[in-house]
């Protein structure tokens, strides 16, 4: 059914009707009219498929299936803490499930212990420490899991991670007047008994604002240990205190592995007072030129303003006096 | 000297226009408030979703937004300039016109600031600009600016319809409902005309012509500074104060032919406005067709020999990716009012009124030029530079709401010639002042 077929019944109907009027004048309102009628359907139309389409788009929401990755880092004090991070991809970017509920369990293969359960927050991370001494291990290797169950349209997701457990401490001590860091490590052999953790790289970190500053690296010998000079420009709080961890990154057996140990060796950190900062662009206060240009373009613009009102009032005023103003 | 109109006659003609609205208008009353609902839903849309429903990325933060809002207060300040200079020089031919500039100031002053709330991601954070703001800050000027010329604007435009309010309270023969009578014994103060009273209106209109000429001029450039004094590619330039300017003006013009053009159909003003009011403002667009097109020539020649590797970077992608925008908004628009205005034959209402309609097509596409290409050359690449990241595209919530603006602007008009005469009819029935008197 065409546009042209619509119109020509529609001007068929509206022509019999309405006999009495001129011909021209007839076709030319019924075509007025008409195409009043079409504008408003196609906009009705247009406003409807709008309604419509947002409606589809919501009830087709398929099923989603995040995706649940695990991190683990073995601390100095026999405990894990465990990351998982849950999420999902659309449309390239990266999306978070916050409020995720995340299950943690550790297990050898044959007994599962359940470790608790975290909510991720809105970076979609659910983190879990736990003590990982009495935790089943087989030749010493734990296997730790995370586990979403699902809710709503977001389909379960599981990750899993296996680690032996190892154990570094941060000591400090002083030999002919120079300092040092001493960092020792152990890892637990096949019945449980910590025996020296050799040859392995450690790096050495201070806090710093944005992410930890790297101070050195050293390697830890046969019997699991390892030194290096103390850097005599850390600065620390104001007492000197400086707080300095030894890690194990993301290695294939013993994952991630920490430990801190603080000490005031480092240079103190005086609080300055700051000095009123000069007036320039850049600084919280202005330059004076500045100041004084402004005020004056805003007052001689806001006097000329308020001259304006004035008159007006003033003319609302003498049409009181004025005998023949409309009151 | 042409003989004044009287005022009488003149209220008779319009009042049934403030009496009653017909049909068709209400048509077009309907229809606007289906285009500003169709925005409404895209600013729902907007809100609920967050700005990622915009085309609006890391890379390129400022979109069509903006180019309205740039648009609009470049048609409000050209409003406020022609109709500040035509009052102040009392030139006889500004009268039936006048009133038109005066509606467009005000109006499009209103809608402008519009689009930067819609393009403020976090907008529970807009009184920081008021409690911490940094006088150094451009926006800071511009936030000062456009309010300091929203009271003006306002102040000016009820000096000028004063008269015509007092006209209509006191004028019998309209028949208006009882509240209508009210509000405009209300507004009119009491103006009855006396020697003491149109001194005073006088004065303070002079006063205030003279002050929105002035802050349109300091406006416009401030609104130019927020894009010269950052370091980016295509905008530190120390023409772009005055550029923005005649840029401004420009399209002013276009749009105050298009509307004279509606009014003159819609209200049937062939008698008021003729072809001399088309050819005066066809002039003067054409004055500023050149120095517009003078200005954009100058900013691009020392950019392209400059030959800066992040100008030149732009300069590639104007003439390459927005080749004819380019030649549409740098070309057409400044050629083809130069040739209808300039050569007599094609001097019609008709011809006019198309070329300012290109004008300021141009004037719009000027602007979205001068803001998405440069942004889309930035000089810090950024980390992730996905095309759809990088590049800009307006989504149909950006076009809704620019469409919305439009419809609201209209809107408003057609509810401003409800309320007033389009035309200045005090002023029609003044004595017209002798040529010798005027500056």
């Amino acid at each position: 059914m065409s546009v042209k077929w619509v119109t020509s019944q529609f001007l068929k109907k509206k022509f019999y009707s309405k006999v009495n009027v001129p011909k021209a004048k007839r076709i030319y309102q019924m075509k007025k009219e008409f195409h009043l009628i079409i504008i408003i359907s196609l906009f009705a139309l247009t406003l409807s498929h709008q309604t419509a389409f947002a409606r589809e788009e919501s009830d087709t929401a398929a099923q989603i299936s995040p995706s649940l990755s695990l991190n683990y880092w073995c601390n100095s004090n026999d405990s894990a803490t465990l990351t998982a991070r849950i999420f999902f991809n659309r449309d390239k970017d990266m999306i978070c499930l916050k409020n995720a509920v995340i299950s943690f369990s550790a297990t050898d293969g044959n007994k599962i212990v359940p470790l608790g359960v975290a909510v991720a927050d809105s970076t979609g991370n659910a983190v879990l420490t736990c003590s990982t001494a009495s935790l089943p291990a087989k030749e010493g290797m734990i296997t730790y899991n995370a586990d979403f169950t699902g809710a709503g349209k977001y389909l379960p997701a599981t990750g899993s991670f296996s680690a032996k457990p190892a154990k570094l401490e941060v000591s400090f001590y002083e030999q002919d007047s120079v300092r040092y860091i001493k960092v020792t490590g152990t890892v637990k052999d096949a019945k449980g008994n910590p025996v020296p953790f050799a040859d392995q790289g450690i790096k050495l970190y201070v806090p710093s604002l944005f992410r930890p500053l790297p101070i050195g690296e050293i390697t830890l010998d046969k019997d699991g240990a390892g030194n290096m000079e103390f850097p005599k420009t850390l600065v620390g709080d104001s007492l000197g205190n400086i707080t300095v961890m030894a890690e194990i990154e993301e290695n294939d057996v013993y994952g991630n592995v920490v430990a801190s140990n603080s000490i005031p060796w480092a240079i103190s950190k005086h609080a300055i007072q700051a000095e009123r900062p000069s007036r320039e662009l850049w600084t919280p206060v202005a330059p004076i030129w500045m100041i004084i240009t402004l005020i004056i373009m805003l007052m001689g613009v806001w006097a000329h303003y308020v001259y304006a009102v004035v008159q007006l009032v003033k003319i609302k005023k003498s049409s009181k006096k004025d005998p023949y103003a409309i009151k | 000297m042409e003989t004044p109109y009287n005022q009488s006659d003149l209220l008779k003609e319009f009042s049934p226009h403030l009496e009653r609205t017909s049909v068709l208008q209400m048509i077009w009353i309907v229809f606007l408030l289906g285009v500003i609902g169709l925005g409404g839903f895209a600013l729902y849309t907007q809100i609920s979703k967050g700005h990622i429903v915009t085309g609006m990325r890391d890379n390129v933060v400022w979109g069509i937004y903006i180019v309205n809002f740039i648009f609009f207060m470049g048609v409000s300040y050209a409003g406020a300039l022609i109709s500040g200079s035509l009052h102040l020089f009392r030139a006889e031919w500004r009268k039936p016109i006048i009133r038109i500039a005066e509606f467009i100031t005000i109006i499009a002053l209103l809608i402008g600031p519009c689009y930067i709330l819609l393009c403020i991601g976090r907008l529970d954070r807009l009184p920081y600009l008021v409690l911490f703001g940094r006088i150094q800050s451009p926006i800071t000027w511009d936030v000062i600016a456009i309010s300091t010329d929203i009271f003006g604007c306002i102040i000016f435009l009820y000096l000028a319809l004063l008269r015509d309010i007092a006209q209509i309270r006191d004028f019998k023969e309209i028949s208006l409902p009882k509240w209508k009578k009210k509000m405009y014994s209300f507004l009119a103060l009491g103006y009855t005309g006396t020697p003491e009273q149109q001194k005073r209106l006088q004065n303070a209109t002079d006063i205030m012509a003279a002050m929105v000429i002035s802050i349109a001029i300091i406006v416009y450039s401030v609104l130019a500074w927020i894009f010269s004094v950052t370091l980016q590619p295509g905008w530190h330039s120390t023409i772009f104060g005055p550029y923005f300017v005649i840029a401004a003006v420009f399209s002013g013009c276009g749009i105050m032919i298009i509307t004279m053009w509606l009014f003159r159909k819609i209200y049937h003003l062939e008698h008021y406005i003729t072809r001399r009011h088309f050819v005066n403002v066809g002039v003067l667009m054409l004055v500023l067709a050149a120095l517009f097109g003078y200005f954009t020539f100058s900013d691009y020649l020392t950019k392209w020999y400059g030959s800066e590797k992040n100008d030149e970077l732009l300069i590639q992608l104007l003439f390459k990716k927005y080749y004819w925008l380019f030649i549409i908004s740098n070309y057409v628009g400044v050629l083809l009012p130069m040739i209808v205005v300039g050569i007599p034959k094609f001097r019609t209402i008709n011809n006019i009124t198309f070329s300012a309609i290109v004008v300021v097509l141009a004037l719009w596409i000027n602007r979205y030029l001068i803001v998405v290409p440069t942004l889309e050359s930035p000089y810090l690449p950024i980390q992730d530079s996905r095309p759809e990241w990088l590049f800009y595209n307006a989504t149909w919530v950006e076009w809704s709401l620019t469409a919305a603006g439009v419809a609201v602007f209209a809107l408003l008009m057609t509810l401003a010639s409800k309320f007033i005469p389009v035309v200045n009819v005090s002023e029609m029935g003044d004595k017209p002042v002798p040529e010798e008197e005027i500056l």
